[in-house]
């Protein structure tokens, strides 16, 4: 058993805390050099980038509160691609946006746009295999992530309560936001 | 001539404590109290309690990967990965790049060199051992006798909770005796349901889990600079309150008020210095993690609290005419009997209702549901010993968003909601002694220090394997008693050693110095003034968390270790 085989057991036998992508990021010890990962330039061109933030904001759309691109959800999936997922996991995800331009994306209604991402979203559902990594669980998970752990997204969202002092059993109240402590991080 | 006096004598003590952890903390505040001038000799770098907690106040947006765990690090980090892949948290444990070891079988070695060591990334779960194990080995002929008894340990393990502070629930266990306790943690109502359904219909005990948390701090807990719990759930970033048990919380601040205390970092002490004319240890040798400057220091005794793994490989690299095969280990005990606990094997369940009722406040700990395998009426199993869990009930928050179908506005509006409630048990098995499962050092690997790599072969028997059916079942057994929903069981084959992250027994303590490495004071049987009071000295693992044992070995040994002193017995 090799140490990603281990790790990646590991985190499956303790709950699954970790997701599949995030397992095989750890997938680095064969396939990248200590250069690659030492001040690699930006691996999405300026479409990729494009179709990239408007998934994003299709997943977490700015409503009554800010949206994905409002919080800066795009520069911090750049970040993680680079420095927290291996080569191959980085293709997948450059496959996944290339085929979104294929489909002419970026020109498409906003409609139209969601009818795309739920076909996305069926098709990877459809073709999951444990273990395996997808496009779209990758940009939904990062998004997810992102916002949720922005200043904008988290006041926005919830009830910050970083030293809340006591622990209580309390009953909900209507309209009740959703307590968050900050030890997610 | 004289100057080489005045040397020796600057680095001469009364006491030398290796490793400056969770039981390094005990006896060096032990020690001191008792009038003892001690050197405190720590490996790893200095962490300054609450000043060096620098992610302790930090927000999640604060965090440039937002608390995951970046590739690099994932490789640096790889043994402690589950333990440690947040970003607010890798520092405080060990680089395994920096400090390799081999696995023959496979091990995971997790470790915190820096002051204070595990002590500042537990769990906190506490729990006394029981009268039975103490007695588990001699009566089904496991392993060897263990030369003292649980009544020896009562008045230390009291002494010990007093000073820790435990928040927990008395209920007058047998398997699980009462500590000294602080109020308990709130249940959730779910939990409550669970509680109550279990006893009812399985006529087994559920408490709140016992952890060294303060839930109401005492004047002795204040003393110290300690204060209450804040329920925010980031202790392995360090507490800046002292919520928790630590050494650098609790027993390190102790210690320094006596004006009695030294403690030096970043020294790695290589082997203990024997003297050849009475066979009494007279020193150790230390080397400069920084500078590879190697210096001697000395003292009338000493205490090893490196960790499990680290005292015992401190040991047998003090290699001399006497002892060919490491200090103290004509038994050829050293490195044998590696235990550790078996855990990721359990229960999950789904829970339906309870849809009002939330929670205030994170809270740090969860259920504990005592051994009741093999133990009072049970009918005698297909395997020895038994099994604890640990676990509760909680609300999925945003982060289930990850992986729940759907997106845009309502998917949104959703993950601000709290979302269902799920419960998960996890399973904290024994290990039984068996010598065959030991470490060693390697007779050419070293590391950068040229100190030899440590080489771990171990791993679970056929009655840890058949035990962990049970925790399957049992655990899925209990969820549905409560009528649960979608209770799923795991059991991952491939879980090895290491991850319980309770390593120990690999200089057992006994009565008979042919078959075991300390006598019943902790103390080499063979070089009487080497104290071992961490985990090494475990002739037997129990299923319960460790740490509160070891401490009350620490303590009793050290009032012993004084006694012998007086008396001029060292
Ligand atoms: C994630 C995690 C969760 C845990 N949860 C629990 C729990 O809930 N309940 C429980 O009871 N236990 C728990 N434990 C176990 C607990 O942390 C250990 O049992 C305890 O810390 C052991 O104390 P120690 O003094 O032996 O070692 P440590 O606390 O590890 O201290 C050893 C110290 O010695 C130093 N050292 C090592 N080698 C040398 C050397 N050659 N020279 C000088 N210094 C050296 C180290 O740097 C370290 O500071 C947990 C452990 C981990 C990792
Ligand atoms: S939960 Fe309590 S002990 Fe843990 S960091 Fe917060 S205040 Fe400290």
């Amino acid at each position: 058993m090799n140490r990603r085989e281990a790790l990646s057991r590991v985190s499956l036998m303790l709950g699954g805390t970790l997701s599949a992508p995030t397992l095989l990021a750890f997938d680095r010890w064969n396939q990248m050099t200590p250069e690659s990962r030492v001040n690699s330039p930006s691996i999405l061109n300026e479409e990729q980038r494009e179709i990239m933030a408007r998934v994003a904001e299709r997943i977490i759309p700015k409503t009554d509160t800010p949206g994905a691109i409002d919080v800066g959800v795009p520069a911090f999936i750049e970040l993680m691609l680079r420095e927290g997922y291996t080569k191959p996991v980085q293709d997948t995800f450059l496959t996944g946006l290339g085929d979104l331009a294929g489909k002419g994306f970026l020109t498409a209604s906003a409609d139209q746009q969601t009818t795309l991402l739920k076909q996305v979203e069926a098709q990877t559902l459809a073709n999951a295999k444990a273990g395996s990594v997808s496009f779209w669980q990758l940009i939904k998970e990062l998004t997810v992530w992102g916002y949720f752990t922005s200043e904008a997204g988290i006041k926005s969202s919830f009830d910050y309560q970083p030293i809340p002092g006591k622990f209580e059993a309390i009953k909900i109240r209507p309209g009740q936001k959703d307590f968050m402590y900050g030890n997610q991080v | 001539m004289n100057l080489n006096i005045n040397a020796q004598k600057a680095q001469t003590y009364d006491a030398i404590v290796v490793g400056s952890g969770m039981t390094g903390g005990w006896a060096a505040k032990e020690l001191t109290e008792k009038g003892l001038n001690v050197l405190v000799l720590e490996r790893g770098y200095e962490i300054k309690h609450v000043e060096d907690y620098k992610t302790a106040m930090q927000d999640p947006w604060e965090f440039e990967h937002r608390g995951k765990i970046t590739t690099v690090a994932a490789e640096e980090h790889y043994a402690s990965m589950f333990f440690s892949a947040k970003e607010g948290s890798q520092f405080n444990f060990t680089n395994d790049k920096e400090h390799p070891y081999i696995q023959k079988r496979p091990f995971n070695w997790i470790r915190g060199y820096h002051t204070g060591g595990k002590s500042l990334i537990w769990g906190k779960h506490t729990y006394r051992w029981n009268r039975e194990d103490f007695l588990a080995n001699t009566k089904e002929g496991i392993g060897i006798d263990w030369p003292i008894r649980y009544e020896e340990l009562v008045p230390w393990y009291t002494y010990i909770e007093k000073f820790v502070g435990i928040s927990g629930q008395a209920e007058g266990l047998a398997v699980l005796p009462d500590s000294t306790f602080l109020p308990p943690m709130a249940m959730t109502a779910p939990e409550v349901h669970f509680k109550k359904s279990v006893a009812q219909k399985l006529n087994r005990p559920i408490t709140i889990g016992r952890v060294a948390h303060l839930t109401k701090p005492q004047p002795w807990h204040t003393a110290v600079g300690r204060a209450s719990c804040q329920f925010r759930n980031r202790c392995t970033r360090g507490c800046p309150y002292g919520g928790y048990f630590s050494s650098l919380a609790a027993t390190l601040p102790a210690a320094r008020s006596t004006n009695r205390l030294t403690i030096l970092h970043n020294a790695i002490v290589k082997e203990i210095i024997l003297d050849d004319h009475d066979q009494k240890a007279k020193g150790v040798r230390v080397i400069d993690q920084n500078t590879m400057e190697v210096r001697e220091f000395y003292a009338k005794v000493l205490f090893l609290n490196a960790g499990t793994i680290g005292s015992t490989s401190i040991l047998m690299n003090s290699k001399s005419a006497r002892f060919p095969n490491g200090l103290g280990n004509d038994s050829d005990q050293l490195g044998r009997n590696l235990m550790d606990h078996h855990l990721a094997v359990g229960a999950r369940a789904d829970i339906e209702g309870f849809e009002d009722d939330y929670y205030f406040g994170a809270r740090p700990g969860s259920l504990y549901i005592p051994r009741f395998r093999n133990w009072g009426n049970d009918k005698k199993r297909d395997y020895l010993r038994g099994f604890g869990y640990q676990g509760g009930a909680a609300r999925a928050d945003w982060s289930r968003g990850s992986t729940e179908p759907g997106f845009g506005a309502d998917f949104k509006k959703r993950l601000t909601q709290p979302g269902p409630w799920k419960m998960s048990l996890t399973g904290f098995g024994e290990v039984l002694p068996d010598p065959n499962n030991r470490f060693y050092l390697s007779p050419d690997k070293t590391d950068k220090w040229g100190l030899p790599q440590v080489v771990f072969d171990a791993d679970f028997s056929a009655n840890d394997r058949a035990m962990r059916k049970d925790i399957m079942n049992d655990g899925a057994e209990m969820l549905e008693a409560a009528g649960f929903k979608n209770v799923t069981t795991y059991d991952n084959p491939a879980a090895h050693m290491g991850l319980g992250i309770h390593e120990m027994g690999t200089a057992r303590m006994g009565k008979d110095p042919k078959t075991s490495v300390l006598n019943k004071y902790n103390q080499v049987h063979t070089c009487k003034n080497v104290f071992v009071t961490d985990g090494s000295a475990m002739a037997s693992a129990s299923n319960v968390n460790p740490s509160l044992t070891y401490m009350a070995l620490t303590a009793r040994a050290a009032s012993y270790a004084v006694a012998q002193l007086k008396a001029k017995n060292l």
